[in-house]
């Protein structure tokens, strides 16, 4: 698939099919995300491939509630975690990513560059899923402390992102975007 | 150019040639940009596109110098920010990713910026690549600095910056780990 095609066309998608997804396909999508650029080559991204569906379930148990007409919901993203065969979540090592080889954090970011570089590779994560069909949605609400505990996580990594991998069941819709000229200045800012 | 080429091919390009970039093709790469996910459909990456030479002098004085034991080296990428046609600044709109409606953020990350406009700078250096260009994402510079010269507002801060041009060399894949190092099954242990 082209390149503009997949970035354009990408959608959140929240409703899966049970189909199974092989192991040499999420090999693939994992591949596409271990070959995004980070911070002095630090690779700080780790990935938990969960495909046992009580362990899924725990984790989609993490997401927030959403409120409908005042009543608490669960979050179409949970149904959509225990829906797909398999379920990605993307964790950090600390204290690599925007730190000095001598230990000491060289930005005002400080340690947030651990989110930088997992979005780098959560990005071709998703383009490289729809290029393969599968379908994919970034969640970072979450309980990210209860997540980690569910899935035995060292405490020199952190839960970032999780995201469910399937087969579509449906398409999800376009979220309107701002215009360009909106989001772009040139020059300085006010111009 | 096919999606997985782009992803495995696109390197770091700190060597450029000065030849021109225009805006029809500038725009395509901001319009990849644009097209990322975001928290909540917020979209709080912004894009500051610069080609005033003064301009791209003063990011490129923004930027940390290399530490040697014995001195500082100029970090290539500021002689390539005054090399190239172009220098795309992405920053963001602070308290909008991951934000409460009431004020506060929802998770243990804070302000979710830093992912929102990585996700959008990914889509960037992978058009850019796809349209034969190159691009290194830089993150160690003075962002008060940068900030200062670009004039951005308080709420708004600075996150990467990256040159736009024609590259001049071949980048090298710096060595990854094996995906079998990085990838657990089930559970950690």
């Amino acid at each position: 698939m082209d390149v503009f095609e997949a970035i354009k066309n990408r959608r959140s998608v929240r409703h899966y099919k049970p189909d199974p997804v092989d192991d040499d396909t999420v090999a693939k999508v994992l591949e596409a995300a271990h070959w995004a650029p980070s911070w002095g080559n630090t690779q700080s991204w780790r990935f938990i491939v969960v495909r046992d569906a009580a362990i899924r379930a725990q984790v989609a148990d993490t997401l927030r509630l959403v409120r409908v007409d005042n009543e608490w919901v669960e979050n179409a993203a949970s149904k959509a975690i225990k829906q797909a065969p398999v379920l990605v979540v993307i964790c950090a090592e600390k204290g690599r990513a925007g730190y000095a080889p001598d230990g000491a954090p060289v930005t005002d970011k400080g340690e947030y560059w651990y989110m930088f570089d997992i979005a780098l590779a959560v990005e071709n994560l998703t383009l490289a899923a729809y290029a393969l069909g599968l379908g994919t949605v970034i969640i970072g609400g979450f309980d990210a402390v209860k997540a980690a505990q569910i899935l035995e996580v060292p405490d020199d990594c952190r839960v970032v992102t999780l995201t469910p991998l399937g087969v579509p069941e449906r398409q999800g819709q376009v979220s309107p975007r701002k215009k360009l000229a909106e989001v772009t200045y040139h020059d300085k800012y006010n111009k | 150019m096919e999606l997985f080429d782009a992803i495995y091919h696109r390197r770091s390009i700190r060597k450029y040639k000065p030849d021109p970039v225009d805006k029809a093709t500038v725009e395509k790469i901001l319009e990849a940009g644009r097209w990322a996910p975001s928290w909540a459909n917020t979209q709080c990456s912004r894009f500051v596109v610069v080609r005033d030479p003064e301009v791209k002098t003063a990011l490129a004085e923004s930027l940390m110098k290399i530490k040697l034991p014995d001195r500082e080296l100029e970090n290539p990428a500021a002689k390539a920010f005054r090399t190239v046609p172009v220098v795309i600044v992405v920053a963001a709109k602070t308290g909008t990713a991951g934000a409460k409606p009431g004020g506060g953020f929802t998770t243990d990350k804070g302000d979710w910026f830093m992912h929102d406009t990585a996700l959008a700078t990914q889509n960037m250096v992978l058009a850019a690549h796809a349209l034969g260009l190159g691009t290194v994402i830089i993150g160690a510079f003075d962002a008060k600095k940068a900030e200062a010269a670009l004039n951005i507002p308080e709420d708004y801060r600075v996150v990467v910056m990256f040159p736009l041009g024609v590259p001049d060399q071949e980048g090298k894949a710096p060595p990854r780990k094996e995906l079998s190092e990085l990838v657990i099954r089930d559970k950690w242990d």
